[in-house]
C-alpha cells in the first residue's frame, strides 16, 4: 500500500517547512493554505519551489493548469446531491492529468455505475472516512482515500497482516 | 430568539404521515409532484420573485411548500427575502445561513438549516452553527450517507431531514432507520413509495 500525506488547513510558512523536509508523496489542498492564493501563481510556487507533484483545488481551471505543468491536478467536488454533482462535473476539465476528489468520501459507495463512469480518474475519496474497514471498502471504488492518522495506522497495519 | 413557528407541528405531522418529500428542480418535476401523493414539496430551483402562483397551486393541491433561499434565483438570502417568502405563503425556508433561522421563525415559517457533511474537521463547526441557529429542522446532505456517519453525529434536539443521492426505496428506508424524520429526493418513483 502506498502512503502519502495531504497537507491542508495550514499556513504558508508551515507548508514551506514541511515540504522542505521532503516533498515526496505530498499533496496539497491549495484552497486551504493561509497566505497562499489558489491561483496559477500559488500553484506554480507549490509545484516549482516546493516540488509538490499533486495539487487539489475546487477550481477546475487551476487543476488543468497543474496538469499542464506535468503534475497531477485534482478537482475537489463536494458531492451533496446528484444535481450538484452533475453541475460540478460539467466544469471538470476531464483530461489527462486531472483527477477528482469526492467529498464526503462515503458518498462514493452510493453512486451509480453511471455516476462513477463520469468521474475522471484518479478518484480520491476524502472526508468522513473514519474506520479502516470503510476505507478499504472505498478503495474498491476509489484509487485513493484520505484518512486521519488513527485510520491510516489501522489501514497500514491491516495491509501488513494481509501481506 | 423567535419562538417556535406555528406551522412546525403541521409540518412534522405531514412528514410523519408521508416522510418522502419531493425535491423540485424543474417545471416537469413540479407537475409530477403535484400529481403525486407527496405531501411536501421542496423548491430548489426557479424564480423566487415569481413564486406566489406556484405556492398557490401547491396549496390548492393540499400540499406544503418549502423553498431553498440559497438556490432560487432573484432573492438574496437575507431578512427582506424571508419576509417576501412569507408574503408569498411559503410554509418553510431552507438555508445554510443559520443566522437567518430566527427571522424565518419570526415570520411563522418553519426554519430548515442545512448541515453539509464534508469532513470531520468541519463537522464540529457545522454542528455548532446548527445549535446556535435555533432551526426547527436540520437537513443533512448528502443524506444517503446518514446511516454511514450517524455515529459521528451527536444527538441533536431538532428533527433531522436527509437529502442528496437518495434514489432507491432501500436507501430511503435506511436513512429513516438512521433517525431522519423525512427524506427529500428528486427521484420521482420514490414519491409514491409507502415508507411508513
Amino acid at each position: 500500500m502506498e502512503v502519502g500525506i495531504l497537507l491542508r488547513d495550514l499556513d504558508l510558512m508551515t507548508l514551506i517547512s514541511v515540504a522542505e523536509a521532503g516533498s515526496e508523496g505530498i499533496a496539497v489542498d491549495l484552497d486551504s493554505v493561509d497566505g497562499l492564493n489558489a491561483d496559477n501563481a500559488g500553484a506554480r510556487f507549490v509545484m516549482g519551489r516546493l516540488g509538490v507533484r499533486v495539487v487539489m483545488t475546487r477550481r477546475p481551471a487551476l487543476a488543468a493548469f497543474v496538469a499542464d505543468a506535468g503534475c497531477l491536478g485534482l478537482v475537489h467536488v463536494l458531492a451533496f446531491d446528484s444535481t450538484g454533482l452533475t453541475r460540478a462535473l460539467e466544469n471538470h476539465p476531464d483530461r489527462q492529468g486531472v483527477g477528482t476528489v469526492i467529498s464526503p468520501g462515503p458518498v462514493l459507495s452510493h453512486l451509480t455505475a453511471g455516476d462513477l463512469e463520469r468521474l475522471p480518474r484518479p478518484i480520491v475519496a476524502y472526508g468522513l472516512i473514519d474506520t479502516p474497514g470503510r476505507a478499504r471498502q472505498l478503495l474498491t471504488i476509489a484509487d485513493s482515500v484520505v484518512v486521519g492518522p488513527d485510520c491510516a495506522r489501522g489501514l497500514v497495519e491491516g495491509a501488513r497482516v494481509n501481506r | 430568539m423567535a419562538g417556535p413557528s406555528v406551522k412546525l407541528p403541521d409540518f412534522l405531522a405531514r412528514l410523519a404521515e408521508s416522510p418522502c418529500c419531493a425535491a423540485i428542480t424543474s417545471d416537469a418535476h413540479l407537475e409530477a409532484a403535484l400529481a403525486s401523493t407527496v405531501s411536501t414539496l421542496f423548491i430548489l430551483r426557479g424564480d423566487g420573485l415569481e413564486l406566489r402562483p406556484v405556492v398557490r397551486r401547491i396549496h390548492a393541491a393540499g400540499k406544503l411548500v418549502a423553498v431553498h433561499l440559497d438556490l432560487i434565483d432573484g432573492l438574496r438570502p437575507d431578512r427582506t427575502a424571508i419576509a417576501w417568502l412569507a408574503r408569498a405563503g411559503v410554509d418553510a425556508v431552507i438555508s445554510s445561513h443559520g443566522q437567518l433561522m430566527p427571522a424565518v421563525r419570526r415570520e411563522n415559517m418553519v426554519g430548515i438549516h442545512r448541515l453539509l457533511l464534508t469532513r470531520r474537521g468541519l463537522l464540529d463547526s457545522g454542528l455548532s452553527a446548527v445549535t446556535r441557529s435555533g432551526a426547527d429542522i436540520v437537513e443533512v446532505l448528502p443524506g444517503v450517507i446518514l446511516p454511514d456517519v450517524r455515529a459521528l453525529l451527536p444527538r441533536l434536539d431538532v428533527p433531522l431531514l436527509a437529502g442528496g443521492f437518495i434514489r432507491t426505496e432501500m436507501e430511503a428506508r435506511a436513512v429513516l432507520a438512521a433517525g431522519a424524520v423525512g427524506v427529500t429526493t428528486s427521484t420521482e418513483s420514490l414519491w409514491a413509495a409507502r415508507l411508513v
